[in-house]
């Protein structure tokens, strides 16, 4: 203190110029006043002065902001260490504060109470863990976090000097003595008149919009006491005496009994007042950090203008910067109890704003909620505890503010909307097509599987839907002023997505761009394609030669030019079932009350498909004439002897007429022997009935498995619908053609005549055997069948017979075609079965009672299948 | 395109990403974009023992151009649909569509 009672300190060697709004002053009027010690003791108090006066603000900031970085905002434990490092875990703060803010912005949820893990700068208290029980008193102690100030620091104790002396005078004022003390104050202005910021935490956008802040509040009779604005009374002072204010009128004379008019209530706009924003939601962050920055700089401006001005015009300035401030339900509450010698404490936390619910005064003073009724208590600590929340949500969510200016999002909003469109590569009119045809396997994968797999499965035109969408609900969340601003906005995204679309549209469309004179050429990327590392140049003369050659060498008899033109023939089947499968989706839908275009589209569909029908039959070449005795395999066979030839006969079968099936299973039958699954399937001819260990190599082995799995389904599916003359005929013509003999020695060859077999008998039981003529060619057939069999059941069985390859061997299909074989033979063909096979059927029994139960069973009922065809049961041989 | 529509469907999976540095990081793949640039979770280092500097490391972003080759669970790969979309691919890039001539 200098000689005169001037703080001789320089402005900014005071605290709490940047942190403490309206309430933090350094220099109390009232210090040397009252010395009086704090009649309650109330240590709760004493805590808010602390923390609240920004102790802190007078370190110097800027070298505090990468404290963070540097040590970490927790303090290092071992567990907040962990073994990684938390390299990410700067990268995940921020993603969390945006995730919040979306969801602030989306949903307007029930504010979460869990923080996030890491908070960037972890305040000492969030300011509301105890409200859950509410008997709990708040203590009223300020959350240095929630006023932007740093959190407490121990090194704040080092410097006490005029902190300590203001602070326990401050809150030991009565009203006689403050009148006293403004009395005595009058003629000795006071330069430390401290600016003030506006808390802009305590705005939250709602409250913000919904009281227009200049109106003035009317009083609550009943309440009329010294208002809280006695904090500074030496501010109003000169405004008086000069007369600026006249509304002020009651201030000097304060008489500490009638009503009083509180100054603070005119809630004047200050005259930088706070531009109102026409924003959204989202850009109440930005309008937060503006009003920082603004409050900055009006306190900037102060500073400078203090000295001349010694507060006279500026006074109002000084109380009402923030007149929203007082906006809420609740009016200044004079204490009820005015008993003189209670002591009063100045507004001691962000307390002023009063939720819907709480209609009850402002409680400045923790004596005050003691003399609450229950339920306002409660709705009173609700309401703080929301507030506390709230306060402290939108203080984590301020820690990313003003990192990027409003043309910043712009831009990045814009490069984003870019990449959007061009991902989908304008989704809008090419729609699901261009999409099926760029992320083609994505898109089928996804609907194959069926993954519900949020974000990745969206397809991206929806994506951006989506992103577009969440802007407009935005935007609608954004209270009524700001509606026309939206719409606005909504329209010049929109332009922008128009203008991006436009633009990629325009990109130029040749991927490279030689300029003359360089030794190079420069290519240009987009996100659908990534720029070319690698650039073959193939002219068109370096092209394969046609098939025109490879045919006539494929008549010499090589192999490989073959296998060649197979290959090429497979996907020329391949593409032309693509293109018919893409058709067929976009057949156009027919119903009977179709207008002409639709019908006639649906013709012009119709008879496409049918090119299309035609297209893939000259492909599969079934048709193509069977050359006896030719070295080469007809060409329909030698397709299929390709594993992709016979992955794409259950696809193509599902577009062929019943016509072309039958004929394709013609052609097959009349072709068995040449069947790579037969042929190469055969056992070695010399090996004896019971040689061990034939058994085919493993490429063979899987051949057949897949000619299993994929040719014979179709065929089955259209033979067990099949009428008995096509069956008949299509027996008679294996009988002919083929060697049965080898036929029933392949897994592929029996399952074929079993096809057949099984089928007549079918048929002959659902319609009996009525005496057509179709039923006498069977009888023949099949006879004609049977005694090719019998000779050759001996090796019929796959493997050796000796009792180790019984174990593991596949027979099914075998006892099957006895099976079906047994059903339809006579009395006496069904012993002369039995006798074929009767040596294998007791193996086969005598080895499953080695095996494990459930083996055994599988065994003992492939057997089965076969003895109760023709009446038997294996349990009879038990 | 393809390789990106591909490599979208293994998101959720587990895969092995093997650099062109040798290094060889098994993990759950986060996300994948068209340069082929690859976050990985959980990730363990399959040759630790040469590569100890990664395993205090949970998380990873792999830039594209420095992945050699990336295993895959057979299972999860539909063979027959990526020879389909490899023969669109073919065709789109020969700038017409699928045609049998």
């Amino acid at each position: 203190m200098s000689f005169f009672g001037f703080d001789t300190t320089l402005p900014r060697d005071r605290g709490h110029q940047t942190a403490a709004p309206g309430f933090g002053q350094t220099q109390d009027a009232f210090a040397g006043l009252s010395s009086r010690p704090d009649a309650f003791g109330e240590s709760d108090t004493l805590d808010f002065e602390e923390t609240y006066d920004g102790l802190g603000d007078q370190l110097d900031e800027t070298d505090d902001a990468f404290n963070d970085d540097t040590f970490g905002e927790a303090p290092a434990t071992q567990q907040s260490i962990g073994k990684d490092f938390d390299f990410a875990g700067r990268t995940a703060q921020m993603s969390n504060v945006l995730q919040e803010e979306g969801l602030l912005h989306a949903v307007r949820q029930p504010p979460r109470r869990a923080s996030p893990p890491k908070p960037v700068a972890k305040p000492r208290r969030t300011g509301y863990e105890s409200y859950a029980e509410s008997s709990y008193i708040p203590k009223l102690e300020a959350d240095a976090s929630i006023w932007g100030t740093a959190p407490k620091k121990p090194a704040q104790e080092a410097q006490p000097s005029n902190q300590s002396a203001s602070a326990p005078a401050r809150k030991m004022m009565s009203v006689e003595e403050v009148e006293a003390m403004m009395r005595a104050q009058a003629s000795q202005p006071q330069p430390q008149t401290q600016p003030v910021r506006p808390p802009p935490q305590q705005l939250p956008p709602t409250m913000q919009y919904d009281f227009p802040p200049s109106q003035p509040t009317p009083q609550q009779p009943g309440f009329a006491g010294p208002p809280q604005i006695l904090q500074r009374p030496q501010q109003q002072i000169p405004d008086q005496r000069q007369g600026t204010t006249q509304r002020h009128p009651v201030q000097a004379e304060l008489p500490g009994q009638g009503v009083h008019q509180p100054q603070i209530l005119q809630r004047q706009r200050p005259e930088h007042s706070q531009p109102r924003h026409g924003g959204t939601p989202s850009q109440h962050g930005i309008q937060f950090q503006q009003q920082q920055q603004q409050a900055q700089h009006r306190q900037q401006q102060q500073q400078q203008q203090q000295p001349p001005q010694q507060g006279a015009p500026l006074q109002p300035r000084q109380i009402l910067q923030n007149p929203n401030r007082l906006s809420g339900h609740g009016q200044p509450l004079a204490p009820q109890y005015r008993n003189q010698d209670m002591p009063r404490v100045p507004p001691t936390g962000p307390s002023h704003h009063r939720g819907p619910s709480y209609q009850g005064p402002v409680i400045t003073n923790p004596q005050q909620i003691l003399n609450l009724s229950e339920e306002d208590r409660a709705a009173y600590l609700a309401e703080e505890a929301k507030r506390a929340k709230r306060n402290h949500k939108i203080y984590l969510l301020s820690q990313g503010n003003h990192l990027m200016t409003p043309q910043d999002k712009n831009f990045i909003t814009r490069i984003q909307l870019q990449q959007l469109v061009t991902a989908t590569g304008g989704a809008d009119e090419a729609g699901g097509e261009s999409l099926l045809a760029e992320d083609f396997y994505y898109q089928v994968y996804a609907q194959i599987r069926g993954a519900s797999r949020q974000h990745p499965n969206q397809p991206a035109n929806q994506f951006a839907q989506t992103y577009l969408f969440q802007t407009g609900g935005r935007f609608g969340m954004s209270g009524r002023r700001q509606q026309r601003g939206g719409d606005n906005h909504m329209q010049r995204m929109e332009q922008q997505v128009q203008r991006a679309v436009e633009a990629a549209k325009l990109k130029p469309k040749n991927k490279q761009l030689v300029i003359e004179g360089s030794l190079g050429k420069i290519s240009f990327s987009n996100s659908k394609t990534p720029k070319p590392l690698l650039n073959i140049k193939r002219s068109e003369d370096s092209r394969p030669p046609s098939a025109g050659p490879r045919v006539s060498r494929a008549k010499n008899g090589s192999t490989i030019p073959d296998r060649k033109v197979a290959l090429r023939d497979l996907e020329k089947i391949y593409d032309t079932l693509m293109v018919l499968e893409d058709h067929e989706r976009r057949m156009p839908r027919l119903r009977e009350d179709s207008d002409a275009a639709v019908v006639q589209s649906h013709m012009e569909w119709t008879q496409q498909m049918e090119s299309l029908n035609q297209r893939l039959w000259t492909e599969l070449k079934v048709m193509e004439p069977i050359i006896p005795n030719s070295t080469t395999a007809h060409p329909f066979i030698a397709l299929l002897s390709h594993p992709k030839g016979k992955k794409a006969i259950p696809r193509v079968f599902r577009h062929l007429s019943e016509q072309q099936r039958v004929t394709i299973l013609t052609m097959l039958v009349i072709q068995l022997d040449g069947l790579d699954v037969i042929s190469a399937a055969l056992p070695p001819a010399s090996a004896g009935p019971h040689a061990d260990a034939i058994v085919p190599s493993a490429s063979v082995r899987d051949e057949v498995e897949l000619f299993a799995m994929s040719v014979i389904p179709p065929l089955f599916t259209y033979v067990s619908d099949a009428p008995l003359h096509i069956v008949v005929g299509l027996l008679g013509l294996a009988l002919d053609r083929t060697n049965i003999s080898n036929l029933i020695r392949t897994k592929i060859g029996l399952g074929i005549l079993t096809m057949f077999v099984s089928r007549a008998e079918l048929i002959r039981q659902a319609q009996g055997a009525a005496g057509s003529s179709d039923w006498d060619v069977w009888t023949s057939h099949y006879d004609r069948l049977f005694d090719e069999a019998e000779s050759e059941l001996p090796f019929i069985f796959p493997g050796g017979s000796n009792a180790a390859s019984l174990k593991e061997v596949d027979d099914v299909h075998v006892w099957q075609f006895l099976a079906a074989m047994g059903v339809g033979a006579s009395p006496d063909q069904q012993q002369r079965l039995v006798l074929g096979v009767k040596e294998r059927v007791m193996e086969t029994v005598a080895v499953s009672k080695a095996l494990p139960a459930d083996l055994a069973a599988k065994r003992l009922g492939n057997v089965n299948l076969f003895m109760r065809a023709i009446g038997l049961d294996v349990e009879l041989l038990g | 395109m393809l390789f990106y529509s591909f490599f979208k469907t293994q998101i959720g999976n587990e895969v092995e990403v093997e650099l062109k540095n040798d290094i060889r990081i098994k993990g759950t793949l986060k996300s994948i974009d068209q340069y082929l640039n690859v976050k990985l979770d959980d990730i363990q280092v399959t040759n630790e023992d040469k590569y100890p500097h990664l395993s205090a490391v949970t998380s990873t972003f792999i830039r594209g151009s420095t992945v050699r080759y990336i295993h895959l669970n057979a299972s999860t790969v539909d063979t027959a649909l990526l020879q389909d979309a490899t023969r669109r691919e073919h065709h789109a890039n020969m700038g017409k569509a699928p045609s049998g001539s």
